[in-house]
């Protein structure tokens, strides 16, 4: 099971790479196809200064060469150099990457918090009006695209309810400098307050209708029923033979939830223009800045196949119908 | 219930099993008020040309008119009428969500299928490379393939129907797999049926509800998509979607800060979720119809 894992994990990732290689080269002309037509700016007539920037770039090689090249360049950690930025792709990427954990991370582990603690209560309360109101917000929800949401809340709050406390753009005030850590993390929290809510909103509606949906399916088994007739109270039925059982599957599903989330966030970070990977990529996008736009995509594939992996992992080891042959 | 689904529910059941002890914990008759609500869209998007009051593209009015008898919904920042562009933007929703629903759910059906039924190393390596798709980041590898390929609207079609064929292809194969098992279809086989003949006779038709059901929610995710590029600028510029009015909307500097956006943002973003909720609620419906099992 864990080998099988981790083979499919260096499957995915080599697959990755390899994409990222052969797509630019699936375009008609290369790189330097500027240089060879006489009515570009670009134009090279020195027929040695051609070859000699081909050799420079290494485009004179055969593709398999390349091919390993590019590998081994990537796998040291040399993403390239973005062209419109001037800088090492490397360097935006530590720039803007902890923005988007931040961001991810906050908003799963709230909507995650929030899914299981409700999710069970609507279970324990199945077909009251309580349950039905709730099942119907969370399919509302999580079909609602996640900018809508987003630009009804920036409406809502940053614009009128709560114009003062909430900023409506940003990753943190611009120029700002900070006489303390605190001051700083207040800073930092407030501009992060609106895209957190906002993702969470968007992914807690699927988490909550799978723990109901499996704590109801536990209800309804045997050692409830024997639980509940050796007189236990409500509280230790609730928490400790149903919801313990109920949280398996929601579990083995958290590792694949961290593609979504990304996928949220690349829109909730449009919508507040907060300064994550989903910035990066798109601003790459309307320059042309081809060595970012394929290296945010390597570094995003990288963190959720890892993640998936993490969880996979860990959940053998709790279920262990999950890691058993 | 009535004597039908009484009938429908009994032990003499079609082999679709319905069963009556899954009452819904939502909104009864969901999947009418999605039929009806899809029905209207459907509606605007043909008749577009006959009730939208100008031309989309035409400069009809000054630049960023209110709301006034001749423009009910105003003009945006180049003088064309907001209504105009908000009805045609149900075509372009429409038309992507047909064509990548279709081509989507075609692919993953003819491979899910052909991976379900003749099983072994085919259903091996089609599953392993399904596996692999499914993990990738897709929002990420969207944009990486649009930016590559250009982003017209066939583009976006062909990019959502590449990336997510496998979602269906997963589900229809699973099916398959229990079909094939079936007497009838195992008959069939012994018969000297051959894997075309199955396929084609026994087995797609079986799966007809699935793949129904597999349209409408490629449909709901092709809007959801489509809109999305729009929306983070990635779409194509000529075509005047949902999405698109909706980042030009948010791109005008002060706009939350005036009253522009209540008729400007608001009713593209109306129109976007009712038309996904529509699909959704349809979904829901069909789900509930076909497999009880899966609520």
């Amino acid at each position: 099971m864990t080998r099988s894992r981790l083979v499919a994990y260096v499957l995915t990732l080599w697959t990755v790479l390899t994409l990222n290689f052969v797509l630019p080269r699936l375009l008609p002309g290369d790189p330097l196809n500027t240089l060879f037509d006489r009515d570009t700016p670009g134009y090279v007539a020195d027929e040695s200064v051609r070859t000699r920037l081909a050799m420079y770039y290494g485009l004179d090689r055969p593709a398999t060469q390349q091919y390993l090249d590019y590998l081994r360049e990537t796998l040291r950690g040399n993403l390239g150099w973005s062209i419109s930025l001037n800088r090492p792709v490397a360097e935006l990427i530590r720039d803007h990457l902890p923005w988007t954990l931040l961001l991810t991370l906050t908003a799963l582990a709230l909507a995650s918090l929030v899914g299981v603690l409700v999710g069970a209560e609507a279970a324990w309360r199945r077909g009251s009006g309580l349950d039905r109101a709730l099942v119907a917000a969370s399919i509302i929800a999580s079909n609602v695209p996640v900018y809508v949401l987003g630009t009804f809340l920036l409406i809502g709050f940053a614009v009128h309810l709560a114009p003062q406390w909430l900023p409506m753009a940003g990753g943190r005030t611009p120029f700002a400098r900070y006489g303390s850590l605190v001051a700083m993390a207040q800073d930092i929290a407030v501009h992060l307050f609106l895209p957190v809510t906002t993702l969470a909103l968007h992914l807690v509606g699927a988490k909550l209708l799978l723990v109901r949906n499996s704590m109801v399916s536990i209800l309804g088994e045997d050692f409830m029923l024997i639980a509940r007739a050796k007189g236990l109270r409500e509280v230790t039925l609730k928490r400790n033979h149903a919801l313990r059982n109920a949280v398996l599957p929601f579990v083995a599903q958290l590792g694949s939830q961290m593609g979504l989330a990304i996928t949220g966030a690349v829109f909730v970070e449009t919508t507040f223009d907060y300064p994550g990977m989903g910035r990066l990529i798109l601003n790459a996008v309307g320059s042309r800045d081809y060595p970012v736009i394929q290296s945010v995509f390597l570094i995003v594939a990288f963190v959720v196949l890892t993640s998936n992996l993490v969880a996979d992992l860990i959940n053998a080891r709790l279920d262990p119908r999950v890691g058993a042959p | 219930m009535n004597e039908e689904q009484a009938i429908a529910s009994g032990p003499y059941a079609p082999h679709t099993p319905v069963t009556s002890s899954v009452r819904g914990t939502f909104i009864e008759g969901e999947a009418i008020l999605g039929l009806v609500l899809l029905g209207v869209f459907v509606a605007v998007a043909i008749l577009a040309p006959w009730i939208s009051p100008y031309d989309p593209h035409a400069l009809s009015g000054k630049p960023l008119e209110r709301p006034t008898f001749s423009h009910w919904l105003g003009t945006n920042d180049v003088g064309q009428d907001i209504l105009s562009e908000l009805v045609y933007g149900a075509r372009i929703s429409l038309i992507v969500a047909l064509g990548a629903s279709t081509c989507t759910v075609a692919l993953g059906a003819i491979i899910g299928s052909l991976a379900g039924y003749v099983g072994g190393w085919l259903d091996n390596i089609l599953m392993r490379a399904v596996d692999v798709l499914l993990t990738l980041p897709r929002l990420p590898l969207l944009i990486l393939l649009g930016a590559f390929m250009g982003v017209g609207v066939a583009q976006v079609v062909a990019i959502i129907s590449l990336l997510f064929w496998p979602v269906t292809a997963r589900t229809i194969r699973a099916q398959t797999q229990s079909l094939r098992r079936r007497g009838y279809v195992r008959m069939a086989h012994l018969f000297g049926g051959g894997t075309g003949y199955v396929l084609g006779h026994h087995i797609l038709p079986a799966l007809a509800p699935l793949i129904v059901c597999e349209l409408v929610i490629a449909a709901s995710r092709a809007v959801v998509l489509e809109a999305g590029l729009a929306f983070l600028g990635i779409g194509d510029p000529a075509a005047k979607s949902w999405g698109l009015m909706m980042r030009f909307a948010l791109n005008l500097p002060g706009l939350l800060l005036g009253d522009r956006w209540l008729w400007w943002l608001i009713p593209p973003a109306v129109c976007l979720t009712m038309l996904i909720l529509a699909l959704t609620f349809i979904g829901i419906g069909l789900e509930k119809q076909w497999q009880p099992r899966l609520r």
